[in-house]
């Protein structure tokens, strides 16, 4: 199938006082209609930053240096700002970690909601209306019309949240970006909103890229999984593939790292030494200094993303294999 | 059979809600903790688990003494520490420790990692000087997998891994007893939270440790803890043996809990029946009339909304608060 978004060698560096961090480089990958991406990774893997420049919300010390953004077609990358606002919002839409934040909040969650669709639709305030109780209807808020008049301070956190997932799918769009949705509330409202993202995901058959740092949620949400790790894919491939066929040593120690609610687990496998400090990195593999397989190749160059499997991508010269 | 170290009877923690401009005047309490009855094994780990704001964080806060309860006895190693003043208690203070969530916030940030390390041994006289202190300091930063030279740095040099290795310094400088872990690894990546939760167990392992582990990541409690309490506003709802809670979670909020926490393992997750609960936890200023939990269980009976119900032992290793549990 066409994939509806493709990014293509994708690079953002930040250009700091200290030296230049290459928060992505060099990251591809082809998102497919109806299906949820999953990226995965660490503080300052650079997973954020890779959504943020697909909506072309980078600013500056940062700036996409190089690659593609496929959108339907276009590089999105290439068209003026004027153009991207049309995408933005209705083509593209993204929710972020704090709703606290994304809402603004002297404006009612109903100002909020029309604003986007009257912004993308040609429709009367009215009509607006009318949807935007539609789609507080739509993420299981109670008493809609009433909701529609509150302020974001009135909502509980995992009820704003909703409002933002309402307003973010307002406009009916191809591609929702969600980036560590769940990560500021209880693990019983997280439950809540991942049951409410994946029921519209299958009802609206939008495509998702989903972004978080915990496991467990990418387990219960994701088709396909990137894994980054100091700004690089290091792995790509199925949820199945990434969980049960690990071949990137990051991912395959990562994995064993984390505890789980239904195991008695003896010893969690811990990977030894620090996430790297980003600034003027080499160009080696990121992973390098904390790599228990690391070789000689390792230190003249960094690894191509390459196929072992179909579908399955791993950035990495030594591979572990089988039950390794 | 271990021995107790630390017995917790009734504990309740009230904070006063004031209102007025001129003259402030009580209008209602936060029952933060409410009646909480738990004991800590010599050389094992309780943990205390639920969301925010359940209260958990304020139960560790006042065994420790930084908050004053409002009622409610803390035996510790039988002594009751409740009622003592600041001179009768440094005593025990030397025996009992705590590391924060936050290491950024419980390092100060002008002192180098030699001063904080060393200050605990100096204040608590476990040394006779300042060159013996920082003796000892140099081979805790070797257990701690941090080196001596790190010692002459300060908290900001360092990564949120490193910082947390250089509270766990400080606080097993004085080689206490009894640890407070109050989400100790919630500030950092997995990769980083397996060395410092591995180096905890490592340490109980050596030292017999008792930690009272606070947290809100079941998956983690499930790994670290021998005994758990589950909280749910101000109160615990269940607890008991730490597998045989996990194994078969008895009380709703439990299972709900349980059921909400997602699982690493994609085939297992798509399988998984989930409990959803509907809403949010309630105000702790207005909690429910009967069970706190009674709006939101599925299983919720006319009683329910009447009593609250006592936490009643069902077996050896378990206590319950549920009309449900017999």
């Amino acid at each position: 199938m066409e994939a509806v978004l493709s990014v293509k060698n994708l690079s953002t560096y930040f250009y700091m006082e200290e030296g230049v961090v290459a928060a992505v480089d060099d990251v591809s990958f082809d998102l497919a209609p109806q299906e949820v991406l999953g990226i995965v990774g660490e503080t300052g893997s650079g997973k954020s930053v890779t959504v943020k420049s697909v909506m072309r919300l980078i600013k500056s010390p940062g700036k996409i240096v190089n690659g593609q953004i496929i959108y339907k077609g276009t590089n999105i990358l290439e068209i003026p700002e004027n153009e991207m606002y049309k995408i933005r919002g209705k083509e593209i839409s993204m929710v972020f970690q704090d709703p606290m934040t994304s809402l603004n909040p002297l404006y009612t969650i109903g100002d909020q909601l029309m604003e986007t669709i009257i912004q993308h639709q040609s429709v009367s305030k009215s009509e607006a209306y009318k949807r935007a109780v539609e789609m507080l209807q739509l993420v299981q808020i109670p008493e809609p019309e009433k909701r529609m008049r509150s302020y974001p301070f009135e909502f509980s956190g995992g009820m704003r949240q909703r409002a933002v997932i309402a307003i973010a799918l307002s406009c009916n769009p191809s591609v929702l970006i969600a980036d560590e949705p769940t990560t500021a509330l209880d693990v019983t409202i997280q439950a809540q909103i991942l049951d409410l993202m994946r029921s519209l995901q299958e009802r609206l058959k939008t495509a998702m890229i989903f972004i978080t740092h915990d496991l467990g949620v990418i387990a219960s949400m994701a088709h396909k999984i990137m894994v980054m790790y100091g700004g690089k894919q290091v792995e790509f491939g199925s949820a199945e593939d990434i969980f049960y066929r690990p071949i990137h040593p990051y991912t395959n120690m990562l994995l064993r790292s984390v505890p789980r609610i239904d195991r008695k687990i003896d010893r969690l496998q811990s990977i030894p030494g620090q996430p790297p400090r980003m600034i003027d990195i080499p160009k080696v593999c990121t992973f390098l200094p904390r790599c228990p397989k690391r070789t000689e190749k390792c230190q003249t160059a960094i690894p191509p993303m390459e196929e072992i499997e179909p579908g399955h991508f791993v950035r990495c010269f030594n591979p572990v294999r089988g039950d390794e | 059979m271990s021995e107790i170290l630390l017995q917790v009877l009734n504990l309740k923690k009230y904070f006063p809600v004031k209102q007025g401009f001129f003259i402030k005047r009580t209008v209602a309490e936060v029952k933060a903790v409410d009646d909480v009855s738990f004991e800590v094994m010599k050389g094992k780990t309780f943990a205390l688990v639920g969301e925010s704001g359940c209260g958990k964080t304020t139960a560790a806060r006042t065994i420790l003494r930084l908050t004053d309860p409002t009622f409610g006895q803390i035996f510790f190693n039988g002594k009751d520490l409740s009622k003592l003043k600041y001179k009768e208690l440094l005593p025990y203070r030397k025996r009992m420790q705590i590391v924060f969530q936050d290491p950024m916030g419980s390092l100060n940030p002008r002192m180098t990692v030699a001063q904080i390390v060393t200050e605990p041994m100096l204040f608590h006289g476990i040394v006779k000087n300042r060159k013996e202190a920082y003796d000892r300091a140099k081979t805790l930063m070797q257990m701690v997998g941090l080196r001596p030279f790190h010692l002459d740095r300060y908290p900001h040099q360092f990564s949120g891994g490193q910082r947390q290795r250089i509270a766990i310094a400080r606080a097993i400088s004085i080689e206490p007893d009894f640890i407070v872990l109050d989400e100790p690894t919630s500030s950092l990546d997995v990769s980083v939270q397996a060395q410092i939760v591995n180096m905890f167990l490592d340490f109980q392992d050596r030292f017999k440790f008792s930690y009272l582990f606070i947290s809100h990541n079941l998956s983690l409690v499930r790994f670290i803890s021998h005994t758990v309490g589950i909280m749910y506003l101000g109160r615990i709802v269940e607890m008991g043996d730490t597998d045989e809670i996990f194994e078969e979670p008895l009380h709703p909020y439990s299972k709900a809990l349980l059921s909400a926490t997602p699982i690493p393992d994609p085939i297992v997750e798509r399988a998984r029946k989930r409990i959803i609960l509907t809403g949010g936890v309630p105000s702790p200023i207005k909690r429910p009339d009967g069970c706190f939990f009674n709006p939101r269980c599925p299983y919720k009976m006319d009683i329910c909304e009447k009593e609250y119900p006592e936490l009643r032992k069902i077996s050896e290793n378990r206590r319950v608060a549920c009309h449900l549990v017999k």
